[in-house]
C-alpha cells in the first residue's frame, strides 16, 4: 500500500537530505561541465584572463568546412560498427554455452572468469596486446613455431591491432548482457519448441533471438558508444595508423590547446552518442527489467 | 543413440569454444606477466627468468609516488562515493516521489557518455571555476563516475530487503532511525561493501578522466604508464602493470563474493 | 484495563475507500477476529491500530489514550506479521530480546524474560538458532514470543497462520489460543479464513468494502448472520427468497413457509439444517427438489440439490443419506427456528 506521490513533509525533507549530496556532486562534476562545454563550443577563445572572445559558430563551421573531421568521425563510427559486430558474433555463442550448456557450480566460476578481465585496467590490457602483436613478438614466435614456412607476423600499428584490442576490452560486456538475457529464458520454452518438432536454427531464430534481443542490443550499445569515442587504444595499438576522431579531440585539449574547437568536436560526438542512446532507449529500458 | 551422440558433440564443441574465448581474454595478460619476469629489455625470446624489472621498479621513485597517489585517491573516492551513493540508494528505494524516474535516469550519463567527453568537459569547467587541474579535480571526477556503480549495486541489494522487517522493529518500540540501523543496515552491508570495492576499482583503474585532470608530473599510475608507453616503454612498466592487474582482479573477486553478480546462488 | 477502541475511523487511497467510518470496541483481554474478503479493509484497520497507516479521520484509543498522533514505536503494541518478519541477522534470543533492548531493560532481567517467554512458546532450547534454521511453526512461535515479551497493551496478529500448511495450522490455532489465555492480553487478529476466525475468537467483526457490517460472538453471528453477505461468507448458506403473503412467506413454486419474526423476505438455512428425504416428511412446508449429486467426504456427506433453478446444499452424517437415491426427485425441509431472516445487502 505505497502512497505514491504524496509524502509527508518530514519524509520529503529526509529524501531530499539523502539525495542532495550525490546529485549535487553529479551536477558539479558532470552536468555543469557538459553545459560549460556547450558554451565553449560557441566562443572564439578561452575566456580566462583578459583574452578577447566572442560568440561564434566558427568551431562548428570548421567541422563542416574541413572534410578531415567528418572523414575521421565516419572512420570512428565504422570502427565502432566493426568492433560491435565482432563482439556480438563472438560473445553471443559464448554466453549461450555458459547459460545453457554448462550446469552447476562450474557455470558461476566460468562466468566470473569471463567477465573478470573487464574489471581490470583497460590501459594495461591494451598495452599487453602491444607486446603480443609487435613484430618479432610473442604471436610472431608462436605462429612460426607451428607454421612450417617462415612468415613475419607484425600486426602492431595496424587497424587489425586496434580492432583486436578493442574487442578484447569490450567483449565481456556483450557476454555479460547476453548471458543475463539468455539465463532469463526458461529452458522449458526451448524444450517445448523441440517437442513441436522445431530444428535448432528455427529455435534460435524464432524463440531464442527474439527473447534475448533486448539484452543483445543493450550489450551492443554499451560497446559501440565508448568505441566511437576511444583514443587511447588507437594511439597505443595504431601508431601512425591510429588517427581517429577521438585522438583529434584529445589533441585539441593536450597538444594544440584549441579548447573551443575541441569542445565543438566533443559536442558533435555527444550528439551522435545521444542519438544512438535515444534510438535504443526503449530497448534498454526493457532490458533492465 | 544418435541424439545422445549429437548432444555430446555439441557439449564438447561448446566447451572448446569457451576455452578459446578464455585463451583470447587471458593470453595477453599472461604474456605480459611472463614478460615482466623476462631478462630481455626488448621482450626477446627465448625466455630468461629474472626479477630485474621488479627491482628496478622498486627503485623508481616516480612509479612509487604515482602508485601511492593512485591508492590514496582511490581510498578517498571510495569513502565519498560509498557514503553518498548508499544514502541516495536508500532514499530512491524508500520514498516514492515526483521526479524519481528522472533522478534514476540521470545516473546513466556518467556511465554511458564516453569518458573522453566527460573528461574534457570537466577540464573546461574546472578551469573555468578555478579548481584547475590536480588531485582535487581528479577526486571530484572519479567520485562522479563511481557514484552510479555504488547506487546500482546497493539498490540491487536493497531490492531483496523486506520492508516489513523495519515495521516489525518499530512495532517493538524502535524509532525509525534505530529500526534502520538495527535491521536494514546489517542486511545491505554486503551490497555496500561490494559497492565500495567497485568504487575503488573504478577509481584505481580510471585512466581517461585522470589523464585530462591530473597535473603533469603529479599524475596517477595509469597516466604515468600511458606516458611511458608513448615515450617507448621499459619492462618496469610491465612489472607494475602485472601488479596492477593482479591487484584489481583480486579486488573484483572479493566484490563478486559480496554480490550475487553472475546469476543465481 | 487495556481496551482498544476505534471511533469513526476512515481512510482512503486516492478514490479507493479502505475504511469508512468504522467504530468498534475490542474488549480487554479478549480475542477479537477481524474477518473479510481481500480488499475489505481489515488489514488497513489493523495497521491503523498499529500506527503504520495514518487515518484520514477518526480516532484510535488504546487504554483510553488517543494514539492517532503517537508514532508506532510509542504505542506499546505487539505485532505478529504475516511472514513473521523475523530479523535474519539475529538469533532467536536476539530477536525476542530486541524490544527489551530498545527499552533499555537491564541485561539480567532481559535474559530472564526472554528465557521465560521462550519457555511459554515451547522453544526453550532453540535460543541460539537463526530464523532460517527454524521450521514454519517454530518461526511462528518466535514471532509470538517477540511480540509479547515487552508486555504490550494489545497484540495484533496479521494473518498469523496463513504461511503454514493445513495440519500445522490447526495445531498452531490451539497453541495460539493457549498462549493468549495464559498471557491474558487483548488480541486483535486479521484473517480471511472464516474457520480460523470461528475457532479462535471470542468476538468477531466482519468487514466489507471498508465498512463493519456485523460484530458479535462467533456462535451468534454464525447462527444469525443478519444479511446475505455474512450468511454466505461465514460458512455456507442456502438463501431462499420469497414474498410476504398473509403473514407467511411464499417461495417460488408457491410453497408457503413461516415468515421470520423480523419480517424479512429472505431466509438462510445452513446446509446442516436442511433435511433430505425420499418420502414426503410431515411438514407442510416441505419442498420438492432434484438431487443432483451425493458427495462422500469421510464422516460427513453432502447432497447437491436443485430447486427452482437454484443450487442448494445439505450436509449431514453420511449414514443419514444412506436410503436416498443416487439422484432424482427428493423432499427437503427444515425447522422454522433454523430459518433466519436476512436483510438484503
Amino acid at each position: 500500500m505505497a502512497e505514491a506521490g504524496h509524502l509527508a513533509r518530514t519524509d520529503r525533507l529526509r529524501a531530499a537530505g539523502l539525495l542532495a549530496p550525490a546529485y549535487l556532486w553529479l551536477t558539479v562534476a558532470v552536468f555543469l561541465p557538459l553545459s560549460a562545454m556547450a558554451f565553449f563550443s560557441i566562443i572564439t577563445d578561452v575566456p580566462f584572463g583578459d583574452t578577447e572572445w566572442r560568440v561564434t559558430a566558427e568551431n562548428y563551421a570548421a567541422f563542416l568546412e574541413s572534410p578531415t573531421y567528418a572523414r575521421l568521425l565516419w572512420k570512428s563510427v565504422l570502427l565502432g560498427v566493426k568492433v560491435t559486430a565482432l563482439c556480438v558474433l563472438i560473445g553471443f555463442p559464448c554466453a549461450w554455452v555458459l547459460a545453457k550448456m554448462i550446469r552447476g557450480r562450474s557455470r558461476e566460476a566460468l562466468f566470473l572468469l569471463v567477465i573478470l578481465p573487464f574489471w581490470s585496467n583497460s590501459l594495461v590490457r591494451i598495452f599487453s596486446w602491444a607486446i603480443v602483436l609487435r613484430g618479432n613478438g610473442v604471436l610472431d614466435k608462436a605462429v612460426n613455431a607451428v607454421w612450417p614456412w617462415n612468415v613475419e607476423v607484425n600486426l602492431l600499428f595496424s587497424e587489425w591491432a586496434i580492432v583486436i584490442g578493442l574487442v578484447h576490452s569490450y567483449l565481456p560486456y556483450v557476454i555479460l548482457t547476453a548471458y543475463l538475457a539468455l539465463q532469463a529464458i526458461d529452458d522449458s520454452l526451448i524444450e517445448a519448441a523441440r517437442s513441436l518438432g522445431a530444428k535448432w536454427w528455427t529455435i534460435l531464430w524464432r524463440v531464442v533471438l527474439p527473447l534475448s534481443s533486448s539484452g543483445l542490443i543493450a550489450g551492443a550499445v554499451l560497446v559501440f558508444v565508448p568505441v566511437v569515442g576511444s583514443f587511447m587504444e588507437p594511439r597505443i595499438l595504431g601508431g601512425r595508423m591510429g588517427t581517429y576522431y577521438g585522438t583529434v579531440i584529445e589533441d585539441q585539449f593536450v597538444a594544440v590547446f584549441n579548447w573551443p574547437l575541441g569542445a565543438a568536436l566533443s559536442f558533435i560526438l555527444l550528439a551522435v552518442v545521444l542519438a544512438i542512446l535515444a534510438v535504443s532507449a526503449p530497448v534498454l529500458r526493457k532490458a533492465r527489467t | 543413440m544418435r541424439a545422445r551422440n549429437r548432444s555430446r558433440i555439441a557439449g564438447t564443441l561448446g566447451r572448446a569454444y569457451l576455452a578459446m574465448i578464455l585463451l583470447f581474454l587471458y593470453a595477453p595478460i599472461l604474456v605480459m606477466a611472463a614478460m615482466s619476469f623476462n631478462a630481455s629489455e626488448f621482450y626477446q625470446l627465448p625466455f630468461e627468468f629474472s626479477t630485474t624489472w621488479y627491482e628496478r621498479m622498486a627503485g623508481n621513485d616516480a612509479i612509487l609516488r604515482a602508485a601511492a597517489r593512485s591508492i590514496w585517491i582511490a581510498m578517498v573516492v571510495t569513502a565519498i562515493a560509498t557514503a553518498l551513493g548508499t544514502a541516495s540508494a536508500v532514499a530512491l528505494w524508500r520514498y516514492d516521489f515526483w521526479g524519481k524516474r528522472v533522478l534514476q535516469v540521470l545516473l546513466f550519463p556518467p556511465i554511458a557518455i564516453p569518458w573522453l567527453i566527460t573528461g574534457t568537459a570537466m577540464l573546461i569547467f574546472f578551469f573555468g571555476v578555478g579548481i584547475g587541474r590536480g588531485t582535487p579535480a581528479v577526486i571530484i571526477g572519479h567520485v562522479a563516475l563511481a557514484l552510479p556503480y555504488v547506487i546500482v549495486v546497493v539498490t540491487a541489494r536493497l531490492a531483496t530487503f523486506e520492508r516489513v522487517l523495519e515495521e516489525a522493529a518499530r512495532s517493538l518500540g524502535a524509532s525509525p532511525w534505530l529500526a534502520t540501523q538495527a535491521v536494514m543496515l546489517p542486511w545491505i552491508a554486503p551490497g555496500v561493501i561490494a559497492g565500495a570495492l567497485f568504487a575503488f576499482a573504478v577509481s584505481f583503474d580510471q585512466f581517461v578522466i585522470s589523464y585530462f585532470l591530473s597535473e603533469p608530473g603529479d599524475s596517477t599510475l595509469p597516466v604515468l604508464i600511458y606516458t611511458a608507453i608513448r615515450k617507448g616503454f621499459t619492462p618496469e612498466i610491465n612489472a607494475i602493470s602485472t601488479i596492477i592487474i593482479a591487484f584489481s582482479m583480486v579486488v573484483m573477486l572479493i566484490a563478486a563474493r559480496f554480490t550475487s553478480f553472475g546469476g543465481e546462488r | 484495563m487495556s481496551e482498544v477502541r476505534v471511533e469513526n475511523l476512515s481512510k482512503s487511497y486516492g478514490s479507493a475507500c479502505a475504511l469508512d467510518a468504522v467504530s468498534l470496541r475490542f474488549p480487554d483481554g479478549g480475542f477479537f477476529g477481524l474477518l473479510g474478503p481481500s480488499g475489505s479493509g481489515k488489514t488497513t484497520l489493523l495497521r491503523a491500530i498499529a500506527g503504520f497507516v495514518e487515518p484520514d479521520a477518526g480516532q484510535v484509543l488504546i487504554c483510553d489514550r488517543p494514539v492517532v498522533d503517537v508514532p508506532v514505536e510509542a504505542r506499546e503494541i505487539g505485532m505478529v506479521f504475516q511472514n513473521y518478519a523475523l530479523f535474519p541477522n539475529m538469533s532467536v534470543s536476539e530477536n525476542v530480546a530486541f524490544g527489551l533492548r530498545v527499552r533499555r531493560v537491564p541485561t539480567v532481567e532481559a535474559k530472564a524474560r526472554v528465557a521465560e517467554v521462550l519457555e511459554l512458546v515451547q522453544l526453550g532450547p532453540l535460543g541460539d538458532r537463526r530464523p532460517h534454521e527454524l521450521s514454519g511453526g517454530q518461526r511462528q512461535r518466535v514471532a509470538m514470543a517477540r511480540a509479547i515479551v515487552t508486555r504490550p497493551s494489545v497484540l495484533l496478529l496479521d494473518e498469523p497462520l496463513s504461511a503454514l500448511d493445513k495440519a500445522l495450522r490447526v495445531d498452531m490455532q490451539i497453541e495460539l489460543k493457549r498462549i493468549q489465555r495464559e498471557v491474558g492480553i487483548t488480541t486483535i487478529f486479521v484473517t480471511h479464513d472464516q474457520e480460523e476466525a470461528l475457532t479462535l475468537s471470542d468476538r468477531i467483526g466482519i468487514l466489507k468494502g471498508g465498512r463493519l457490517i456485523r460484530e458479535g460472538r462467533p456462535e451468534e453471528v454464525y447462527s444469525d448472520p443478519g444479511d446475505v453477505f455474512t450468511a454466505r461468507f461465514l460458512g455456507e448458506a442456502n438463501v431462499l427468497e420469497g414474498r410476504a403473503v398473509d403473514g407467511a412467506l411464499e417461495l417460488a413454486g408457491g410453497t408457503r413457509v413461516a415468515r421470520p419474526a423480523d419480517g424479512a423476505t429472505m431466509i438462510a438455512v445452513r446446509p446442516e439444517h436442511l433435511s433430505v428425504s425420499r418420502d414426503r416428511p410431515e411438514i407442510a412446508s416441505a419442498l420438492r427438489a432434484d438431487l443432483r449429486q451425493r458427495i462422500f467426504a469421510g464422516a460427513m456427506g453432502t447432497c447437491v440439490l436443485h430447486w427452482e433453478g437454484q443450487q442448494l446444499k445439505a450436509v449431514a452424517r453420511h449414514e443419514e443419506f444412506a436410503d436416498l437415491p443416487e439422484s432424482g426427485p427428493v423432499w427437503i425441509s427444515w425447522c422454522d427456528r433454523h430459518a433466519r431472516g436476512l436483510r438484503a445487502e
